[in-house]
């Protein structure tokens, strides 16, 4: 005797329900597990990447830090450089200004130029002529001024003119110059 | 009141909740944190980025000025690193005087931190304005000298005597100072 028209079916725990929940939560957990992972991935990327410009920023710092170091060495050769090219141009300038000081009448016969004085020995026709011509302008440069006098043989008068700067006037001088 | 449910609801139910708690764990307790974690992370290496363009940008503009400082003062840094040599200079200064001979080259020590050593000198010239020209010239030559104090002229028939010091600077290296050692007993 039937009781149902159907021919029975064999039942399983895999429902179709079931089915579409599994599927579901499944595409859920593959999104989340897919986020984590790149998540993760990001993370080791940002730690790689940041190591990576740590060590470029301290190397390119080392480099710095080396061109400071020349660029401050060529700033100061150039400094004593031109310090020294102006020394040896106001030397030049010290010796044109004391030859045009010398005055035709009187001839140089040794001149001794030293940091702070000089020293010359020469011919004059007669003192007026060295006082005049010569030893009032060197009287205006120099601080402190000696002169002394032995005859020569055709009647003029050999000269030795030693001239000296006061260090420390000058000093005071050239206080008083920057303060005006 | 009785509720009915059948045991395929239970295990439907079941399942639902299990799988949604641990969605919902999963989310609250790992990927938020990790999320906010890779904004900061994000953040943070923009900024180390940032950090990393100012320290190529510093590099950029200190390399040109060192190449610029480079090229406008290549005279003067091959001249600091030349070792002196007097035959050399005899040659290239010969021109200004009638005689020239350089004496006594000896170590100073340091100006500046840099290696000075002593030259005198002494030459015969025919007017005061070839050592004019030899000053200018000096400032031109392969080395750092500064003529110093004293200096000496002295007539000596149609021609002037003339004596005085240079003082050569050198860069304060090994190099240079195991140079200048060896220089200096050496007399011209």
């Amino acid at each position: 005797m039937k009781y149902s028209y159907i021919k029975p079916r064999a039942k399983s725990a895999i429902t179709s329900e079931i089915k579409l929940l599994v599927s579901f939560f499944s595409m859920t957990l593959v999104m989340l597990f897919l986020t984590y992972g790149f998540l993760l991935y990001k993370d080791y990327t940002f730690m790689s990447d940041k190591a990576a410009y740590a060590q470029e920023r301290d190397n390119l710092a080392t480099v710095i830090e080396q061109m400071k170091e020349e660029i401050s060495y060529i700033e100061k050769q150039n400094l004593l450089s031109q310090k020294i090219y102006t020394q040896n141009t106001v030397l030049k300038d010290s010796i044109t200004n004391l030859f045009d000081l010398v005055p035709q009448r009187i001839t140089l016969s040794e001149a001794k130029l030293m940091k702070n004085g000089l020293i010359l020995y020469g011919i004059t026709p007669n003192k007026e002529v060295y006082s005049f011509m010569l030893q009032a302008p060197l009287r205006s440069i120099f601080h402190k001024t000696y002169s002394s006098f032995y005859p020569a043989e055709n009647g003029w008068l050999h000269f030795v003119s030693t001239n000296y700067i006061d260090e420390e006037d000058n000093l005071l001088d050239m206080e008083d110059e920057d303060e005006n | 009141m009785k509720i009915n449910i059948s045991r395929q609801h239970i295990y439907l139910l079941s399942i639902s909740i299990f799988l949604l708690i641990f969605v919902l764990v999963f989310s609250f307790a790992v990927l938020i944190p990790k999320g906010k974690q890779y904004r900061e992370d994000r953040v943070e290496l923009k900024k180390e980025l940032r950090e990393l363009r100012k320290y190529q940008d510093f590099h950029a503009q200190t390399e040109e000025k060192l190449q610029e400082l480079e090229s406008k003062n290549r005279h003067i840094i091959t001249a600091f690193d030349a070792i002196f040599n007097p035959d050399r200079f005899e040659k290239q200064h010969r021109s200004y005087f009638s005689s020239l001979k350089l004496s006594q080259i000896k170590g100073i020590g340091l100006e500046e931190n840099f290696v000075v050593y002593e030259v005198n000198t002494s030459s015969q010239i025919s007017s005061p304005k070839s050592f004019y020209n030899f000053l200018d010239a000096v400032n031109k030559s392969d080395w750092i000298i500064g003529v110093n104090f004293p200096i000496d002229f002295k007539r000596d028939g149609e021609l002037i005597r003339s004596s005085f010091t240079m003082k050569v600077y050198c860069n304060n290296k090994d190099k240079n100072t195991t140079q200048l050692k060896e220089t200096k007993p050496e007399e011209k």
